[in-house]
């Protein structure tokens, strides 16, 4: 069995989102990056599938150089090969344009699942997954917060709203995207980032994948204009002074509403 | 000019709430850029709910009628949204970001070879172009977006808006779709409804919650249990806590926990994701600890300390604890 997982590299949860010149994204020089955090939660299930049955685990990722870090983290946690387009037209790709190079590859290489992480904690778009399994003719679905296997078929709790959930059955191949906390993430073991460093490790462009003209700038159909502060509400009253003084202010408060 | 497709939702024998909400932006953008509005009514047994709907906000609704439409299914509901499509010759599809809507909805953007934007709170036109508005970096930031291709698919955040009031006066027609059970290939099984182990914040007067800023699991027993304790209130966690497995799914607030209103609600080092904000924002009184002053909880809190929990929290319990006598 194969399985291709699809990782983004995100803006660290904690890096500084200072606004770009252009306006239309933030400043990404000197941030620190890592793996989506739903991306990571999809690996750990694609290589618990691994270890429970005979798999292949190939990591794909679209990006500049940076992103060979995620992969080589990847390969580190255990899966088996990666594979990074690394091209400035597909990075200028909006999301019905990634799926496109995605595709490429999920043609390419026949998996029987494709997995990933259901949104990017960047752009929160939740797009490829869907958008891939329908270039590709898959089935699909999403918010997977348990994946079950049997014989080709796989039996997914989607989270629901309201902690409910619904439970759908698909056949392989198909695309899941995953909710986060589906299960524990390993970490990298040092033997395992030895190990990483012989893996195979393809880099492509986006004329190597036959999506020349197809994908880039010149096809993008989805313009981020701009990104701002979010316009700012009836902001909280802040409340300045020592620790002491903060903390008689707030109990002066909570007495105010009869709790206390 | 073309037309604008509601994909309508039906839940538990009635249009859902956001289906309403999605039509009153529909309306406004469609009275701002001369297109009308049509809708897609898909369900069992959904005849009456789609003459509801064509009065109130869906204009001239299509109604696919089919036990294979009973419940969700990529399959079957995007065989009546291509019927859809076709028959009312829109060129801006919307959705409500809903479990089944933000499951479709790209999917059909990529069938469509469209643009898409997920989980909009606002679309308005300006200079006659439709711009988008949603949240990006887990509502850190705002975006403003525009679609350049012949269609567009979006999806409206429940909840974003009031939902349509004004009276249309449209007709239904049915949609007539030759599907099979052999068209699933993803296959409804159950839902299975939320297992509650015994912890009901929906009851708890006060709730102090704890967010990623907690920073380790102990520290929700040693610093804020105390506070709970003191405050005779429930303890609460956002969704990253929950994911780390630092507390149970029973703590966790928010769209996919519990939904909470209590009279106080204390957030520590929680930043406000939209997905927890719309667990709590209507708590009557939100007091918000967090280090980022740029935190998106400061927005819904009604009083807000920038500082560290670990020192602000310790303190307030026996600034409470001394107030009890």
């Amino acid at each position: 069995m194969k399985i291709i997982v699809c990782l983004k590299q995100v803006p660290h949860q904690d890096a500084r989102l200072d606004i770009r010149s252009d306006g239309a994204w933030i400043q990404e020089e000197g941030i620190k990056f890592e793996i989506n955090t739903y991306d990571t939660y999809a690996l750990e299930e694609a290589l618990r599938i691994k270890d429970a049955a005979e798999a292949e685990v190939v990591v794909v990722s679209i990006g500049p150089d940076r992103v060979t870090q995620a992969l080589r983290t990847a390969l580190g946690m255990g899966a088996d090969r990666a594979i990074h387009v690394k091209d400035p037209e597909a990075e200028a790709s909006d999301a019905i344009g990634l799926a496109k190079i995605l595709a490429a590859i999920v043609k390419a290489e026949s998996p029987d699942l494709v997995i990933m992480g259901m949104m990017s904690d960047d752009g929160n778009f939740a797009a490829i997954a869907p958008m891939l399994a329908g270039l590709t003719d898959m089935p699909h679905t999403t918010a997977a917060v348990k994946v079950e296997r049997s014989n080709g078929t796989l039996r997914i709790d989607r989270e629901i709203e309201g902690g409910a959930r619904e439970v759908v059955e698909l056949r392989s191949p198909c695309v899941i995207a995953v909710q986060t906390g589906i299960n524990q993430v390993r970490y990298a073991s040092l033997k395992g980032i030895m190990a990483a460093k012989k893996k195979p490790f393809d880099v492509k462009s986006i004329a190597d994948l036959g999506l020349g003209g197809q994908v880039g700038a010149a096809a993008v159909k989805v313009r981020i204009e701009k990104i701002s502060p979010p316009v700012k509400g009836e902001r909280a009253e802040i409340l300045e002074g020592s620790t002491q003084e903060i903390a008689d202010r707030l109990v002066g408060k909570i007495k105010e509403l009869g709790l206390l | 000019m073309g037309s604008i497709l509601i994909v309508a939702e039906v839940q538990k024998g009635a249009i859902r709430e956001a289906s309403f909400e999605v039509a009153t932006f529909a309306q406004k953008v469609a009275g701002a850029t001369g297109r009308d509005v049509k809708s897609l009514v898909a369900g069992k047994g959904i005849g009456a709910l789609a003459e509801e709907f064509a009065k109130r906000g869906g204009g001239e609704v299509f109604a696919a009628d089919h036990e294979l439409l009973e419940h969700y299914s990529v399959d079957t509901l995007g065989v009546a949204v291509r019927a859809a499509i076709e028959a009312s010759g829109a060129d801006v599809i919307l959705f409500s970001n809903t479990p089944s809507g933000w499951d479709i909805a790209p999917r059909v953007a990529a069938e469509l070879d469209a643009g898409f934007v997920s989980d909009c709170f606002s679309i308005e036109v300006e200079e006659g172009k439709i711009v988008y508005h949603r949240r990006v970096f887990n509502g850190k930031l705002d975006a403003r977006l525009t679609i350049s291709s012949e269609k567009a698919v979006a999806t409206v955040q429940p909840g974003a808006t009031a939902a349509f009031e004004g009276a249309t006066d449209g007709s239904v027609s049915q949609l007539e779709l030759s599907l099979s059970a052999d068209d699933l290939r993803v296959r409804f099984v159950e839902t299975k409804i939320a297992e509650s182990k015994g912890v009901d914040l929906t009851k708890a007067n006060v709730i102090v919650a704890g967010g990623r800023g907690v920073g380790a699991p102990e520290k929700f027993q040693e610093v804020l249990k105390p506070l709970v304790d003191a405050l005779g209130g429930a303890m609460g966690a956002s969704r990253p806590v929950v994911d780390a497995g630092w507390l149970p799914h029973e703590y966790q607030v928010g769209s996919s926990g519990q939904v909470v209103q209590p009279k106080l609600y204390i957030a520590c080092g929680i930043s406000g994701a939209i997905q927890h904000l719309v667990g709590m924002k209507t708590s009557n009184f939100i007091i918000a600890i967090n280090k980022d002053p740029d935190a998106p909880i400061f927005e819904v809190a009604d009083l807000g300390v920038v500082a560290d929990l670990l020192e602000i929290v310790p303190a307030l319990t026996s600034a409470v604890q001394a107030a009890k006598g």
